[in-house]
């Protein structure tokens, strides 16, 4: 992934529950409270980013000049993050009974990315199974409708995106038979609440796959 | 590269048509490219190198001679211009008729998780001849676009069906032609590339190893190195058997 993609730079802006181990002058004002020093056992949401470096550093290592500190805090990062909304239990439990009918994209529209960074962060293979899983059967539905509507949409002119492909069926309406247009209808509405649950990754994977199908679709009827 | 992002990642179908393009097909010349120079022996003898003329294919091969209703194989893209010109007629190769293709179906339904044995081209071959060769077909082709329709679709719902088994390491494309791989391209990299970086996130070794080989290199030595040093290799280059 490269530094400017933005897909990343979103994914870390995900908050994630934190807890401070020290006290820290002159911070108060992420709790609202400027001016005053922050807690230690405070919890506060930090997007990833940030939370992930004080997570990890040693709070003793990274400034020399402090004499006030005691050697026993010297291991001690500055906080601790605990599991974040998006891979808790309930969030885990929902995705193993029914992974397709899951709302990705409300538990956070950067999932798939926030888990690979939270798995690589702890090893947790524990839930890169349940997200490789998820992926897997997600993936399957994205395909279906990937290539069905690249199917349905047999004019090569009204192949486009799935608002425009919309606005064709009304025009077509009025002319043409209204009963395989109603079975359109209903396949677009069923698709398009479908593709609102994505996630970024899987909204991608669903308009490369989409555009591929389209391109073949269209070269076979241009032979024709 | 100035290429649009889904061209840089797969190809388009004009792309592949242009590949098949450079395969082989036999054709019956309806022309004989050496009557020239028995032409110009008898009339003069200053025409000789301009007698000598060869074709060229793209491989660099001199085209062989081709005497009048002798068959001959060229390069598709050759056939298809002397079709256009009629200096030739295509053969129509043994699996693109009505009772090859029956073959072929009876195989699909019989075998439900196997492909036929298709050529790598068989998408493209048939929609190039159907469309640019019509007349050099023994079948009506109405019949053998029915049938390569049948198959295509017969395929395509094993290849959906076949995506359950989609996992982080490989996939089995046997028998699948390049237009179908082609389609299927972008969907089956993105996702297996994703779940080889979901799968390796969660495996330990990558870290630990490298904790390790800072760690206890002291005192244990070369071995650990070479150790750990295996570990992040095959942990960075995972076992990626796509045949794509």
């Amino acid at each position: 992934m490269g530094y400017y993609d933005i897909d990343d730079m979103l994914t870390e802006g995900s908050e994630i529950p934190c807890k401070f181990l020290h006290d820290i002058p002159g911070l108060g004002y992420l709790e609202n409270n400027p001016g005053k020093p922050i807690k230690a056992n405070a919890k506060l949401m930090l997007p990833y980013w940030l939370a992930h470096i004080l997570a990890v550093v040693d709070s003793g290592s990274i400034d020399d000049n402090s004499e006030n500190r005691m050697d026993d805090e010297r291991s001690v990062p500055f906080i601790e993050m605990s599991t974040p909304e998006s891979f808790s239990q309930k969030v885990t439990n929902a995705i193993k009974t029914d992974p397709v009918s899951l709302d990705l994209h409300s538990i956070n529209p950067h999932f798939y990315e926030l888990a690979l960074k939270w798995c690589g962060l702890y090893s947790d293979k524990n839930l890169s199974e349940i997200v490789s899983h998820l992926l897997i059967q997600r993936a399957q539905e994205i395909n279906n409708f990937a290539f069905s509507t690249a199917i349905q949409n047999k004019n090569i002119n009204s192949i486009g995106s799935i608002t425009s492909s919309n606005n064709i069926n009304d025009n077509k309406n009025s002319n043409d038979n209204s009963n395989s247009n109603n079975n359109n209808n209903t396949h677009l509405l069923a698709s398009s609440s479908f593709l609102m649950t994505l996630d970024e990754l899987e909204k991608q994977v669903y308009k490369k796959s989409h555009e591929s199908y389209k391109d073949s679709k269209r070269w076979m009827y241009q032979n024709k | 590269m100035s290429l649009p992002a889904l061209l840089q990642e797969t190809f388009s179908p004009e792309e592949v048509q242009f590949i098949v393009e450079n395969q082989k097909i036999k054709i019956f010349p309806r022309i004989t490219t050496n009557k020239r120079r028995n032409l110009s022996d008898s009339n003069n003898e200053g025409n000789d190198d301009m007698s000598r003329w060869k074709m060229l294919t793209m491989d660099g091969r001199a085209l062989e001679t081709m005497i009048v209703m002798k068959s001959t194989e060229v390069t598709l893209w050759l056939a298809l211009l002397l079709k256009q010109q009629s200096k030739c007629n295509i053969i129509i190769p043994e699996w693109l008729t009505v009772r090859g293709l029956e073959l072929m179906l009876q195989y699909e339904k019989r075998n439900v998780d196997r492909f036929s044995a298709l050529p790598w081209d068989w998408l493209v071959v048939s929609e190039i001849l159907f469309k640019q060769a019509a007349d050099d077909f023994n079948d009506p082709i109405h019949e053998l676009r029915n049938r390569i329709q049948d198959l295509k679709e017969i395929r395509q719902m094993k290849v959906l069906q076949g995506l359950k088994y989609l996992n982080e390491s490989h996939l089995q494309l046997d028998n699948l032609g390049i237009l179908e791989i082609n389609e299927l391209r972008p969907f089956i990299v993105t996702v297996m590339d994703k779940l080889r970086l979901i799968h390796a996130s969660g495996q330990p070794d990558e870290e630990e190893s490298d904790e390790y080989g800072e760690g206890n290199a002291d005192d244990v030595g070369m071995g650990t190195m070479l150790n750990s040093d295996t570990n992040m290799s095959s942990s960075s280059v995972p076992p990626n058997g796509t045949m794509l």
